[in-house]
């Protein structure tokens, strides 16, 4: 093989091996900016979780929420009076649930929901983005990214993602859940940009779900701040006091 | 019959008031929250230091009586007391805790007004009452009455020694605390292992307080390590001291996939002191070591089906043969009762059916089974249940089905019954009922 024909080949090779990663590395980067843009990495929080019965009637949870980092999360039930004092804990992919009157956590998972509704445990212990996805491709549409994102393992509650994220403020506007099989589980909307600690965020997430016709669920959220506690009140031994130190 | 006229009542009451249900006005349009007041609310209860609550419920019960078993033998012999009666229950349950910088503290009473044909009693109880000082999350110490919560098994706890024995047709329910002094230490890690964390407890034994666990005027220790290691939850428990034994425990809990959980329990209970009766009603004692343990698994499927197996080996439990010793016993002071009217060894059979006998599963050999079902039919709150407790050493169990319900925020109902089925002295076969419905109305609240 003659100089030029070798140059061509080197230059030829270098494209291929970079083309993909600059990609995902865009890809990557807007996730990244995506969850920091929706919570600080670690906070405390209020949420209110409402699930809405095709005849209008609803009920609603107050929970207060402790979010450490990319893996761990603690949330307490403060009301109705019949949830009160539950509390959920996620370390990664372990998930626990503890009641009050049944003593030791049991494990619990992703797909279940302690709650009813549309919302599962995923999505109310949900962690970053960028923790249980890759990004596998992006369009460009005149507003919005739109991302394709696959689960990391098949431990995480939904195989594939379909998120639009606004251009100007890098916030997801819509996340379209899928299972493996390809199926559609539910439809995330985040509306209400509200200023938290100087940051404007998302307050107020709403789900539909095909497989729940005419339901819906809303997650809210207040008080949204940056707290940094010990990774201690992460663990098993914990949770039934997550109340002491709100 | 008084109990089947509540219960129509009851039903058709809760079916109106939930067709009538407003919890908020029927607007079928899109929900749309208001922020402002959701911030009012949460920044009254972010400055509440203190919470007061709990519940108050009504449960009637129509007990069918097997006037043929042993049980039912020792307590309704003196009474003419017909093969159906019900049982009226009002529970109030209050709870409240308070905070304060470092400190804590919590209580928990549980007061039970019955009526039946034996007429109206009382109950009440302090389940919980604890102080907390925790200088920080690592660090953690309370004094007070608590329940402990050791063990991983759903129906069984043989590795729990300090608390009172769960219920095993309702493990759910509360249950009342032991007087002990506390002292925990967690750590967390970046690793396989993530959490470790040492639980150690004094168990004082005397006249007025813990009573009823063991011998009088001892103080006794325990000690629990925790470990969450490989995604696997492990508990090290040891019980020593002179009011009990000396026992050793050990539990873990893994998912082994993300909707399938095995979990167990192990114990080893040193000089086991058990009494017992030959047939003719000689008492005999036996000490040895006794080995527990429980082997169970949780299963969940895509329509949110929800297995859960148990299979139990109680090394304190009573062998077959002390059963039907047991059981011949109570039949042979039965017939005695009839042909001449002494009483005494139907009163004894009383007085041990109180102890070990009279356990809800006092034999070895145990298997669990439940099922249950969330939301079918895209009904919310809705969750029916069945369970079945088995004896595989002489083919007896019982059946229970339930249905959960809550149509109303902090308004639970759940209907449930219990069959028991079982050839003549098995243990199933000779407990008091032959089946059991009851309806329970329980409405949470908060002050």
């Amino acid at each position: 093989m003659n100089e030029p024909s070798m140059r061509l080949l080197l230059a030829l090779t270098l494209t291929l091996l970079f083309a993909t990663p600059a990609l995902s590395l865009d890809g990557t980067e807007i996730l990244k900016k995506v969850d920091a843009n929706l919570q600080p990495e670690s906070f405390e929080s209020y949420r209110k979780l409402i699930n809405i019965e095709p005849s209008g009637a609803k009920r609603e949870f107050l929970l207060y929420t402790l979010k450490k980092g990319n893996d761990k999360i603690a949330s307490l039930f403060l009301s109705p009076a019949s949830e009160k004092g539950r509390a959920t804990l996620r370390l990664g992919d372990n998930m626990w649930l503890y009641i009050p009157n049944v003593g030791k956590p049991i494990r619990i998972t992703s797909l279940q929901s302690v709650v009813g509704g549309v919302f599962n445990n995923a999505d109310i212990m949900r962690l970053d983005y960028n923790v249980e996805y890759d990004v596998q491709n992006i369009v460009d549409e005149k507003n919005e990214h739109v991302l394709d994102l696959k689960a990391k393992t098949t431990t995480v509650a939904y195989d594939k993602l379909k998120m639009w994220v606004d251009k100007k403020t890098i916030v997801p506007t819509k996340v379209e859940c899928y299972a493996a099989t390809g199926l559609l589980i539910k439809t995330l909307y985040f509306k209400e940009r509200k200023s938290f600690e100087g940051v404007l965020r998302p307050s107020v997430i709403e789900t539909d779900s095909p497989l729940y016709k005419g339901y819906q669920s809303i997650l809210a959220y207040a008080n949204v701040k940056k707290r940094i506690v010990a990774d201690e009140v992460f663990t098993l031994e914990f949770l039934a006091k997550i109340e002491t130190i709100r | 019959m008084r109990f089947v006229r509540l219960l129509v009542f009851l039903g058709i009451s809760l079916t109106a008031s939930n067709l009538h249900s407003q919890e908020q006005p029927q607007d079928k349009g899109k929900f749309e929250i208001d922020l402002s007041e959701l911030q009012k609310e949460v920044d009254k209860i972010a400055s509440k230091p203190y919470s007061l609550g709990g519940f108050a419920e009504f449960q009637p019960t129509l007990l069918g009586i097997d006037r043929d078993s042993a049980f039912s033998r020792v307590k309704f012999f003196k009474n003419k007391q017909g093969s159906t009666f019900d049982q009226y229950n009002f529970r109030l349950r209050l709870e409240g805790s308070y905070k304060k910088d470092i400190f804590s503290a919590f209580f928990k009473t549980d007061t039970l007004v019955r009526n039946d044909f034996e007429g109206w009693d009382e109950d009440t109880k302090l389940f919980e009452a604890y102080a907390s000082v925790k200088p920080s999350p690592s660090f953690i110490v309370e004094a007070g009455k608590k329940v402990m919560k050791w063990g991983k098994g759903y129906a069984w706890n043989p590795a729990s020694f300090i608390d009172r024995p769960k219920n095993p047709e309702d493990p759910e329910e509360a249950l009342e605390g032991s007087t002990v002094a506390t002292v925990d230490y967690i750590r967390s890690f970046d690793g396989p292992l993530k959490t470790a964390a040492l639980t150690a407890a004094v168990i004082p034994v005397q006249r007025h307080v813990n009573a009823k666990f063991g011998e009088l005027y001892h103080t006794n220790f325990a000690s629990k390590l925790y470990l969450l290691a490989y995604d696997t939850d492990l508990d090290f428990m040891v019980f020593t001291g002179e009011s009990r034994t000396t026992r050793y425990g050990f539990d873990f809990s893994k998912n082994l996939a993300t909707n399938f959980e095995v979990h167990g329990e192990f114990a080893i209970i040193n000089n086991v002191k058990s009494k017992f009766i030959d047939a003719s009603g000689r008492g005999l004692s036996k000490e040895a070591e006794a080995v527990s343990y429980l082997i169970g698994l949780r299963y969940l499927t895509e329509k949110e089906t929800t297995y859960l197996l148990e299979y139990y080996r109680d090394g304190t439990g009573l062998s077959r043969e002390r059963m039907r010793d047991f059981f011949s016993f109570v039949d042979t002071s039965y017939r005695n009762f009839l042909t001449t009217g002494n009483a005494g060894g139907l009163v004894r059979g009383a007085q041990l059916s109180k102890g070990p006998y009279g356990k809800p599963n006092p034999m070895r050999d145990y298997l669990y089974f439940r099922v249950s079902q969330k939301e079918p039919f895209d009904i919310l709150y809705l969750t029916p249940t069945l369970t079945s407790i088995i004896n595989p050493i002489d083919g007896s169990f019982n059946v229970l089905p339930e249905i959960t319900y809550s149509p109303l925020t902090n308004l639970e109902l759940r209907l449930k019954g219990a069959i028991l089925v079982g050839r003549s002295h098995t243990d199933f076969g000779e407990k008091q009922n032959d089946y059991r419905l009851e309806l329970r109305l329980r409405y949470y609240f908060a002050l």
